[in-house]
This record gives C-alpha cells, structure tokens and sequence, in this order.
C-alpha cells in the first residue's frame, strides 16, 4: 500500500528531493490551529503573544513538521514512509520563507524492505535550521 | 508516588516507565483532508477515494503528522476504554515545575510506521512515559520527559504507528 514516486533502483545517495518553499502567514497557523487543536495563543493571538514577551505570533512545531512531511510525501509517495523524526531548533516566524531540503543518505535492505534514509532539514532564508531530521522509506 | 519532600529527581525516576492514558480514536475522511490542506499538502490522495485507490490504498491515508492531532477530533466519549489511570505522570513532574514558571517546549518529535493510517480506522492507543531527567544548560536547569504512544488497529490489534515525542520545561 503506497503510492509509487520514486523506485529503489533509481535512487542514489546524495539525491535531493524537490525544494518546497513557503512564506509563512498568520493564516497558515489559524488554520493549523483549527485542523490540529492546537488553540496556544502563542500561534493565532497577537495581543497575547506580545503581552508573554514574544515578538510576534509564532508558527507551531507540528505545522513546520507537516509542511516538511508534504515535502518527504511528495518525493518518496505517500504511504511508504516507514520511520520520521525531528527536532524543534528554532520558533517560526509570520513572513519568513521556509525551504525544505531532503537528502538521500543512505540506501539498504532489512528484513526484505528496501529502505532509502534522507535527512531532512526545514530553514528560513537567512539559513537557519527550524526543523534537523531525518526519515526512512520503504521503496520497491 | 512522591511526596513533597521527595526530590525532582526521585519524581522523574517515578513516572518512567508509568502509563499516560488509553485513547480510542475514529479516523474521518473530512477531518483528514482539512489537516491535508492546513500541512499544504497538494496531493490529491488525501482528498479523493479515486486517487487514493490508484495508488494503491484500500481507503485515504492521512498525512504524516496526522497521528499528533488526531485526537483532537476523533476521540469520542463514548468510545473510550473505561480503563483510565488516574492521574498524568506528566502533570505529576510538570506541575510543580510550571507552578514556579519557566518554559515547556516541543523538544522532538518521531513517528513509526508500520502501515498507513487510514480514513475509516479505528485505533486504539496506549501511552507511557519511557524517559525522564534533567539537565544543566547554560545555567538552566532542563527537564526532559519522553512519551510514546503506541496505536494499534482496534479491530485486528495490529500495530498501525508509535509517535513518541519530547517535552524540554526550560526553568
């Protein structure tokens, strides 16, 4: 069960999957809130996030993460991501150009999957990194 | 169970180990698409029985980071297994360490997969804390709690995904 994008074969270390770019806005983190239930003022209430010492509204983690997810789906195909990690390096920010980048590195075979490693990285345009990563995918 | 002399680090030892909750969950189709669209996706499986059925599923699978929000919407009181523990173990370590401030962050966050989630699921699932310690950083005391979720198809029993993540309270 999965969507075949991307064969095994074809693969190599060092490939890098199509750039997803994005220039958050306030209404990206409205409607996250309202998809995940995620209601932290921090995400969605200027006034609050201001009055906690905050700049502005800041993105949540878990829409960086799925932003990223979308990158990861769109190159190795849905339902074929066996394994997908990150950690939360920096907050998000409204008008910020987000990139993703994905990198094959590695390729293997275990228990008779064949299994392509990426690493996977979210960053603005100044290059620093919101989300370091990495994901596995079960190719055929 | 600590008692208010026991120290931080005798409440952290505590709750590793100790389980977090069971949860039922119903997976619908238009709760999953409109987290498709609000993660940006573009692809048209997450919205179409057709697409999603070319490429191979037997109903339409939800985005990768789906399983984090899923019981926002899908867990109905009335599906809930009567076996709740009492208490949260996260609370019993976060609590006194919010009451005296600080910040509680999103430290990490990772999914297994051992198939798709998939729109017409039902998933049954148990929590535990598995890790918790502290730290010094920079003068600040961090403390880190690690739980894992594991969800299984309710009807099967089979594993579907474990999501673990990684509270950080920075004091």
């Amino acid at each position: 069960m999965g969507e075949k994008k991307l064969s095994f074969d074809d693969v190599k270390v060092g490939d890098e999957a199509p750039v997803i770019t994005h220039t958050l806005t306030r209404t990206d983190l409205v409607k996250y809130a309202g998809a995940s239930g995620d209601f932290n003022p921090m995400h969605h209430d200027e006034v609050a996030a201001q009055a906690a010492g905050q700049p502005s509204v800041f993105g949540h983690g878990m829409f960086s993460m799925g932003l990223l997810g979308s990158a990861l789906t769109d190159y190795v195909g849905v339902g074929n991501v066996t394994r997908y990690q990150v950690r939360f390096a920096r907050q998000t920010w409204p008008d910020e150009v987000l990139s993703s980048r994905i990198v094959v590195t590695g390729k293997r075979e275990k228990n008779g999957k064949r299994l392509v490693d990426l690493a996977v990285t979210l960053s603005n345009a100044e290059g620093e990194d919101k989300l370091v990563g990495e994901a596995t995918a079960a190719l055929t | 169970m600590a008692d208010g002399a026991a120290s931080q680090e005798e409440v952290l030892k505590g709750i590793i180990g100790q389980p977090t909750g069971t949860s039922k969950v119903v997976v619908e189709r238009g709760t999953v698409q409109h987290f498709a669209d609000a993660v940006l996706s573009t692809s048209p499986i997450y919205h179409s029985p057709d697409a999603a059925e070319a490429a191979g599923f037997d109903a339409i699978p939800a985005p990768l980071t789906w399983p984090f929000a899923m019981e926002f919407s899908g867990k109905f009181d009335e599906i809930q297994p009567n076996d709740a523990p009492k208490g949260n173990p996260l609370m019993t370590a976060l609590g006194p360490l919010m009451a005296k401030g600080g910040l509680i962050l999103h430290g990490e966050q990772e999914f297994i997969y051992h198939r798709p989630v998939l729109v017409g699921d039902v998933l049954l699932g148990e929590g535990t804390i598995t890790d918790a310690y502290q730290k010094e950083s920079k003068g600040r005391t961090m403390t880190f709690i690690v739980s894992e979720t594991k969800w299984s198809d309710d009807t099967t029993g089979e594993p579907v995904v474990t999501a673990r993540f990684n509270l950080i309270h920075r004091a």
